[in-house]
């Protein structure tokens, strides 16, 4: 199997550790393009679109095999296999984070540390656990994705609007992010929100680093402190960030935290 | 010569532009809204001043935002066309078309944005979606359908085949077994002869002769089922061909159909010479079955007329009785086999083979008419190669 084709793997920069960067859902890897090259210097840093995703291969979507997130672990297993060299760190992001944990859980010990940006076990409130959401609220969602891809082709993203003072993105970059079929947008956000991970991370003893920002809607900071209490090596911190993606609007926040927490693996020390 | 244009009112523009523009910091807060904009939602301006733009948006809609348009407004620096639920002051639901675009400044960047309503084209598209998503489910059905049709056909072929196989044993059975009774029967027949050449007295001379005939028309059964068996499983009825009388074929056998039906009035008339090549053999159980169908079928009291007749290269036999007339709808079936048209239960009766063994023995054509005025009469013609020599 291709698994540079099937997942767009790229591999950057060098050092005795390797970071891989699994994005969330919505997008594709280019998300860390404003964190990414903090760390090539350092870390071998090897990034990835799950499949359905980005500039992935789509004759490799399987509807059965992605129809929990064990499929996409399963994945992630195979590009640590073959692309990981020394300790793994696994920086990922949203629901990426449980798919990591997923894929710890499938080997232990094959994935030395954790750096979670934005996790969530479980979206959905239930008893006394808070997620965020009500499951007519991802319905919701279900129906936006439904009416804004039927006004979509198939393969586009939004058209894209030149900014006035922005400059104009490569057409790669522009055809690829955001893009995803709509039949595979919806069922990977079917999978996504109505997971329920909370029995796969808990008591989980790799050292995790949860950046949680102050202020986000899809991971509010009741869910990164569950985390915090249910990841016996974890390290929670605050990103003063609104927003789900604080490595895109407040990517210093989060290098300077993930520079301290990755200290023990990092090949050269940053100054 | 130059005529002064008034300079276009900016503010106004922006205040009463028609669609709804909004200027937000890059993390939703509104810093300004126009007029149109805030009517669509049933708020006063003040009220939004401060507000979340995101707040502004059903659950689904915040959940998009913060998974799909807010990266790309960061990435790209702008979004166009997103299609977004808002929810109206009063609870309902507002749908709009969004663009917009990033604009850098020294200090960090505010959105702008474009905001069009789009609630009748909304319905529209919906209908669009749930009548492709009926289409899609009339296909898997018509999918499913076309299985189970797929099925139920592979499945019946199988059945069909193992009830040929059963038919083809059971035709082999009856071929076997009536071959295998010919020798028997042809044993009680000589015999019978045997004894009837001695001092009978009047007893025995009758049930020799009632011996005699049930041996006879259990012979003639054994040959029509033979027949049939030929007929079915091999390569059909032969028929040889030699020189003979048709007239005297047809009166020979008549005489025997006499000694065989002694209660039934049997007439024979010949019609034009009589010299062809013909079956002898085939024109005899011919007109043994038909006439045994007359006795059958017939008026008892009215006599049983044959007529043999060689007319322009077409030798005819006709057998004709005044039994009441076959109704329309038996006419289709009626030269199948096991196929009877009257209820009465006598000696004359064979197993039904008769007028099936009549159209697929001689090669010919075989009709049958039946109505009051001339009664039943089966007629079978062939053509008929005359003969030479024979007076």
């Amino acid at each position: 199997m291709d698994l540079c084709h099937r997942n767009n793997v790229t591999v950057h920069g060098d050092g005795p550790a390797t970071l891989i960067f699994s994005h969330g859902f919505g997008c594709d890897q280019t998300m860390w393009n404003y964190l990414y090259l903090h760390f090539t210097e350092r870390f071998r840093v090897v990034m990835y679109d799950h499949v359905g995703a980005g500039r992935s291969d789509l004759s490799a979507y399987d509807s059965e095999k992605y129809n929990a997130l064990a499929g996409y672990a399963a994945d992630l297993s195979e590009i640590i296999d073959m692309y990981a060299v020394g300790p793994v760190i696994l920086v990922s992001h949203s629901v990426s984070a449980m798919i990591g944990a997923l894929a710890d859980r499938l080997v232990p010990g094959r994935i030395t540390a954790h750096v979670m940006v934005g996790p969530s076990p479980c979206y959905i409130d239930s008893g006394d656990y808070v997620g965020g959401f009500k499951l007519e609220d991802i319905h919701s969602l279900l129906d936006t994705l439904d009416s804004n891809y039927l006004g979509w082709s198939s393969t586009m993203a939004p058209v894209i609007m030149r900014a006035p003072g922005q400059p104009a993105l490569s057409e790669e970059l522009t055809n690829s992010f955001c893009r995803t079929e709509p039949d595979i947008a919806k069922q990977f956000a079917r999978v996504t929100f109505m997971s329920d991970n909370r029995a796969d991370i808990a008591g989980l003893l790799t050292p995790t680093l949860i950046l949680q920002s102050t202020e986000d809607l899809i991971a509010p900071v009741a869910v990164g402190e569950y985390l915090h209490a249910a990841l016996p090596a974890s390290t929670l911190c605050l990103v003063p960030n609104v927003g789900h993606c604080p490595h895109m609007s407040s990517p210093s926040a989060c290098s300077d935290a993930m520079d301290v927490f990755l200290l023990p693996w990092a090949g050269v020390h940053v100054n | 010569m130059s005529t002064d244009l008034p300079v276009p009112d900016f503010e106004a523009l922006f205040e009463g532009a028609p669609c709804g523009l909004v200027v937000t910091t890059q993390d939703g807060l509104i810093l300004r809204s126009n007029r149109i904009f805030c009517e669509w939602l049933g708020f006063k301006q003040s009220e939004l001043q401060e507000r979340r733009f995101q707040t502004l948006l059903t659950m689904g809609g915040r959940i998009f935002h913060q998974t799909h348009w807010a990266p790309l407004m960061q990435m790209q620096g702008s979004v166009a066309e997103v299609k977004l639920d808002f929810l109206h002051r009063d609870g309902r639901t507002v749908t709009m078309l969004l663009n917009g675009v990033r604009r850098d400044h020294a200090n960090g960047a505010f959105y702008e944005l474009a905001l069009f309503g789009t609630t009748d084209r909304d319905s529209y598209e919906r209908e669009l979606l749930s009548a492709r998503k009926h289409a899609e489910e009339l296909l898997r059905e018509k999918t499913a359908v076309e299985s189970a049709l797929r099925q139920t056909k592979a499945d019946l072929n199988v059945a069909y085949e193992k009830s040929q196989r059963r038919a083809l044993f059971a035709e082999q059975m009856v071929a076997i077994a009536s071959h295998d009774l010919k020798n028997p029967l042809t044993a009680i027949g000589m015999a019978t002869d045997m004894l009837a050449q001695g001092e009978r007295s009047t007893r025995e001379a009758k049930l020799l002769e009632h011996i005699a005939r049930s041996s006879n028309r259990a012979q003639r059964m054994i040959a029509d089922l033979l027949d049939l068996a030929l007929a079915r499983v091999g390569n059909g009825i032969g028929v040889t061909h030699s020189a003979a009388d048709l007239h005297e074929v047809v009166h020979g056998s008549v005489s025997e159909l006499r000694l065989a039906f002694p209660d039934a009035a049997i007439r024979h008339q010949s019609i034009g010479m009589g010299h062809v090549e013909l079956d002898a053999d085939r024109i005899q159980q011919l007109v043994g079955n038909l006439v045994a169908n007359s006795v059958a079928y017939g008026d008892p009291h009215q006599p049983i007329t044959i007529i043999s007749m060689l007319e322009s290269g077409i030798a005819t036999v006709s057998v004709q009785n005044w039994g009441s007339v076959i109704p329309g709808s038996a006419m289709g079936s009626l030269f199948e086999p096991m196929t009877r048209h009257s209820a009465r239960d006598d000696e004359v009766r064979s197993v039904g083979l008769g007028l099936f063994i009549v159209r697929e023995a001689h090669g010919g054509d075989v009709s049958v008419s039946s109505d009051t005025a001339g009664g039943t009469i089966f007629t079978a013609s062939f053509p008929a190669t005359p003969s030479n020599g024979l007076s």
